[in-house]
């Protein structure tokens, strides 16, 4: 019988026009989706290649001048020589932190068009690198890409809802429908039957072409991925087709069914994702950058202000350095080169305007939580949030990232705190005979390198089952008004 | 004839129950938004006067240092905003708002916001203009989708047109009932520039272009709807239809229209525009140009030693270095910019398919919150330091010479600070900035001519029914 009312139904469809331009509309989008998914994340690995790149030749021209430079006799200045530590360490370093695409990304362009996803380093404070960004043009970020993600949140549920409208109300429209009850045909079994075969019409080139193209293009993706990239459509799919049922169940028109499940489609994917995002905003309002550029200027005129007082702050955090600089002076005479206490200023400025930092963290990370808790509110929101994280183009990542690279930075101030104070201690940095300093850093494999550590991210299961906790209760609802409708119709026909 | 047809609109929308919630539901998210975007401007307007006024007393009482002590300290000015900017805040929250002015280095503006939010951001605030431009075309359009095929499917058409209805004022009577319907959710909007103008110092020509195109926007879908809603069979085929235009016009044609942009007119990644920058300015050619420059000022002064000159020679250096670095940001930046204004303007040309490109295009450009405002301030932030560096360089080189004589190195105090004038940014006159966004209003004109020659030929169908 199933069998039957599917090919019934097909034949029906394939009259309709529309059929098959909702067909090719969804393997074009797919195909193009996909597409721009994978020239993403290759862009992103040609930036990154080309980073380590220029690192890798910055370390090999140094290593190839090295017996020039030592013949050199005409004075250089330190900022502007590569072989000087202070001068790598402050203007010249070429030492990037990168966080590349994972095999999943074209899943999703995610936040990783407006976070960085590599940072040039220098031992300089945090503020001065960790705003960079990648300057394109301002409104290709307003408006997003054309992703999978995209396509599936916003173009994938329109599909399904000009396919499915009119299933059932057309039968009932046309007085097909009492006659098929008559032959012992439920309302119900018709109903999902229609909306089975229909939706499989756009779900199937949907996941045949989006899938061949992740196997196919993102080396290295696994079978995980794959199968809860799949289920996530699937969910979204039953949620939307599962609504579908609903509204159909109350037996209006065809024409009311398309206007409910539009503007069903506009609550859930336009409207409520926007207003959810400014009530969050505005619950846990973020403290201002206005604000914090005029702290940031504050603390260090402050620190610019008490430098004995930083000197000593930095020498208690670091008494191996101390030591060294104060053997054979008093305390208060201290022997610290430039570079020693433009470091101690750097370090300084960082631990004053740290609370300031937390504050935008904790702002960030509350904000997140709820909208983690909220996301359920709305099916393209669960969507939106499970794919980010799988494509690892989420939040959560890039922060993971952002504590790298902060570790990192850390790293290389230390590495190069310790080498200057070495270097200072030996006289490296005084005038010698024919030219203004010594070499202080001829080996670029000395200075750490980043090296981003994936961390495992929980899968995003609980997306999948909430939406097909909704869509059982939607079909649940339907089933029985369905089944009212076949009762009354059935007790109609009976007398 | 008007005053009927729209209390008969009134009466269907009234049994529409859905169409009422929903309409109440736009103009209360309308207000919320409206109320919203004003108290945030509110807060950022008296924090950035704060800021300003700040930093231009920490430049001032500075205390005595060298004046290239003084140009590394630098100075960070801030994007003005017009009162349009809480209606539409456009590409505001993706281009920062904070610009660092210092020596040696053209910076790019700092902060923004969408770096500090959570991914639901991507979703779109809540702000008028997306209400404006997104949600109302298709309130509209559900408004009107049925007026004249759900007329013609019940037979009413017809009888209609028998009793002598005139299909020219019918559809005139529609499409004014609809256009008004639409610009009742637009009058929030027009009380808040009324206020911007009174109290705000808002500008009037920017209000008379933002009311305008809006008007004319509404105008279209109005004319759309009821064009497509004339030429539908049915109800249903003319509502599919509409919602396929919508999601081709508002989301996207405009995603494929800058994407299209941007593979047409590449820029580079960032990673490669600044090791551009830094391999073009810290070359040997620099050096080679300095030590010329020293050549020829020996020379010029007959001396042979730039101890000897009348003036501190560094200062001649450092002003020279800097017009050298000049030299290479004009013509990075300046291709960087060229790009992306191709970019703005390929974007501009595709309002031809979409009356939402037409529309955001003026919009952000009356509310100043585009990207041609945004390189206008970077553009005179750029002219604002390099006046900096040359006033402070000047300083040197023309009183630094005694300082070196007696062996101390020349301090500049309070009264040089003073000779860096205020930066105190205001956008030219939205007349003299057509360039930026004048195609986009020429489509929306189109727009309506188009639907205007559509609405004949929709009338003459109307006409050919009532024959049948």
């Amino acid at each position: 019988m199933n069998i039957l009312i599917c090919f019934c139904d097909i034949k029906n469809l394939c009259r309709e026009r529309l059929l098959w331009l909702l067909v090719a509309v969804t393997v074009f989008f797919s195909i193009l989706a996909s597409h721009n998914g994978h020239q993403w994340a290759l862009a992103q690995n040609e930036a990154i290649n080309s980073a380590k790149h220029e690192q890798q030749q910055a370390a090999s021209v140094i290593k190839q001048g090295l017996a020039n430079r030592q013949a050199q006799t005409q004075p250089i200045k330190w900022w502007e020589d590569q072989y000087d530590l202070r001068g790598q360490a402050f203007y010249l370093m070429v030492n990037y932190a990168t966080k590349p695409p994972i095999p999943s990304a074209a899943m999703a362009i995610g936040q990783s068009d407006v976070q960085p996803y590599f940072f040039r380093m220098l031992v300089t404070q945090k503020q001065a690198f960790i705003n960079q960004y990648e300057f394109v043009h301002p409104l290709g970020l307003l408006i997003g890409k054309f992703d999978l993600a995209f396509f599936i949140i916003y173009v994938f549920p329109l599909l399904l809802i000009s396919i499915s409208f009119n299933a059932l109300a057309q039968e009932k429209e046309s007085g097909q429908l009492r006659l098929l009850m008559l032959q012992g045909l439920s309302p119900t079994r018709l109903l999902f039957s229609q909306l089975v075969v229909r939706a499989s019409l756009i779900i199937l080139p949907l996941l045949l072409i989006s899938v061949a193209a992740l196997l196919l293009f993102s080396t290295g993706i696994g079978l995980l991925a794959i199968s809860l990239f799949t289920c996530l459509i699937l969910a979204y799919a039953a949620f939307w087709l599962a609504l579908s049922a609903l509204i159909i169940s109350y037996g209006k028109t065809s024409a009311y069914n398309a206007a409910v499940l539009i503007i069903a489609w506009l609550g859930f994917v336009i409207i409520v994702p926007a207003i959810l995002n400014t009530a969050i905003v505005t619950a846990n309002t973020a403290p201002s950058r206005i604000e914090y550029v005029d702290t940031l200027r504050d603390k260090s005129d402050a620190v610019d202000k008490s430098s004995s007082k930083v000197m000593a702050q930095f020498f208690q955090d670091h008494p191996e350095l101390a030591k060294k600089n104060s053997d054979n002076k008093t305390a208060s005479n201290l022997s610290t080169s430039y570079a020693t206490k433009k470091i101690a200023k750097i370090a300084a400025i960082e631990a004053a305007m740290q609370p300031y930092d937390d504050a935008f963290q904790t702002v960030l990370m509350a904000q997140q939580q709820s909208a983690e808790q909220l996301s359920y509110l709305s099916p393209a929101t669960v969507v939106q949030s499970a794919l980010f994280n799988l494509s690892g183009n989420g939040l959560m990542r890039h922060q993971h990232f952002l504590e790298q690279v902060l570790s990192h930075h850390q790293a290389l101030r230390s590495f190069y705190q310790q080498a200057i104070s070495a270097a200072h201690q030996r006289g490296d940095f005084k005038p010698c005979a024919g030219c203004i300093a010594r070499v202080t850093l001829a080996d670029l494999t000395q200075v750490p390198n980043f090296s981003y550590q994936e961390k495992t991210s929980d899968t995003p299961w609980s997306s999948v089952i909430i939406l097909l906790l909704f869509s059982c209760v939607f079909i649940i609802l339907a089933s029985l008004r369905l089944s009212a409708m076949n009762r009354s119709q059935t007790g109609g026909v009976l007398v | 004839m008007l005053i009927l047809t729209l209390k008969k609109e009134w009466l269907e929308s009234k049994r529409e129950g859905r169409i009422i919630w929903l309409s109440s539901i736009i103009l209360i998210l309308l207000a919320c938004a409206l109320l919203s975007s004003w108290h945030s401007y509110q807060q950022l307007q008296t924090q950035k006067q704060q800021v300003i006024k700040s930093e231009r007393e920490r430049w001032l009482n500075q205390g005595e240092k060298g004046p290239h002590s003084a140009a590394h300290y630098g100075v960070y000015i801030i994007k003005p905003d017009t009162a349009l900017s809480v209606l539409d805040p456009g590409l505001s929250d993706y281009q920062g708002a904070v610009l660092r002015l210092e020596a040696h280095k053209k910076n790019d503006t700092l902060f923004r916001s969408i770096q500090d939010a959570i991914q639901m951001q991507r979703f779109g605030d809540l702000n008028p203009a997306f209400i404006l431009q997104t949600l109302l075309p298709l309130l509209i359009i559900l408004l009107g989708f049925h007026s004249i095929a759900a007329e013609r499917e019940s037979g009413t058409l017809k009888q209609l047109l028998a009793n002598g209805l005139s299909p020219k004022s019918f559809f005139t009577a529609k499409v004014l009932a609809l256009t008004g319907l639409g610009l009742l959710f637009f009058a929030p909007v027009v009380l808040y520039l009324v206020y911007s103008l009174l109290f705000n110092d808002g500008s009037f020509e920017r209000g008379a272009l933002f009311i305008v195109s809006y008007a004319c926007y509404i105008f279209v879908w109005a004319l759309l709807t009821l064009i497509v809603s004339s030429y539908a069979r049915t109800a249903r085929s003319a509502l599919i239809t509409l919602l396929v235009i919508w999601a081709l016009a508002c989301l996207l044609l405009p995603k494929f229209a800058i994407e299209d942009a941007a593979n047409r007119y590449p820029t580079a990644s960032s990673q490669v525009f600044q090791s551009k920058l830094e391999s073009e300015i810290y070359t040997p050619a620099r050096q080679q140009a300095i030590a010329e420059f020293k050549r020829a000022t020996l020379s010029k002064y007959h001396v042979d030693n730039v101890d000897d000159l009348p003036f501190a020679w560094s200062g001649a250096q450092l002003q020279f270095g800097e017009q050298y670095a000049d030299k290479v940001f004009d013509r990075l930046f300046g291709q960087r910019q060229t790009q992306l204004e191709a970019q703005s303007l390929h974007y501009q040309n595709m309002a031809i398919f979409s009356p939402f490109i037409a529309l955001q295009t003026v919009s952000m450009s009356a509310a100043a919150t585009d990207l041609a405002h945004h390189q206008l301030f970077s553009n005179a932030g750029e002219t604002h330091r390099r006046l900096i560096q040359a006033t402070l360089n000047g300083d040197l080189k023309d009183n630094g010479k005694a300082s070196i004589r007696n062996n101390k190195s020349y301090q500049g105090d309070h009264h040089l600070w003073e000779k860096i004038p205020d930066f105190n940014y205001q956008y030219p006159a939205i007349s003299e900035l057509s360039a930026h966004y004048g195609r986009a209003a020429a489509c929306l004109l189109l727009w309506l001519a188009v639907l205007f020659s559509l609405s004949y030929f929709a009338i003459q169908r109307i006409e050919k029914e009532g024959q049948l």
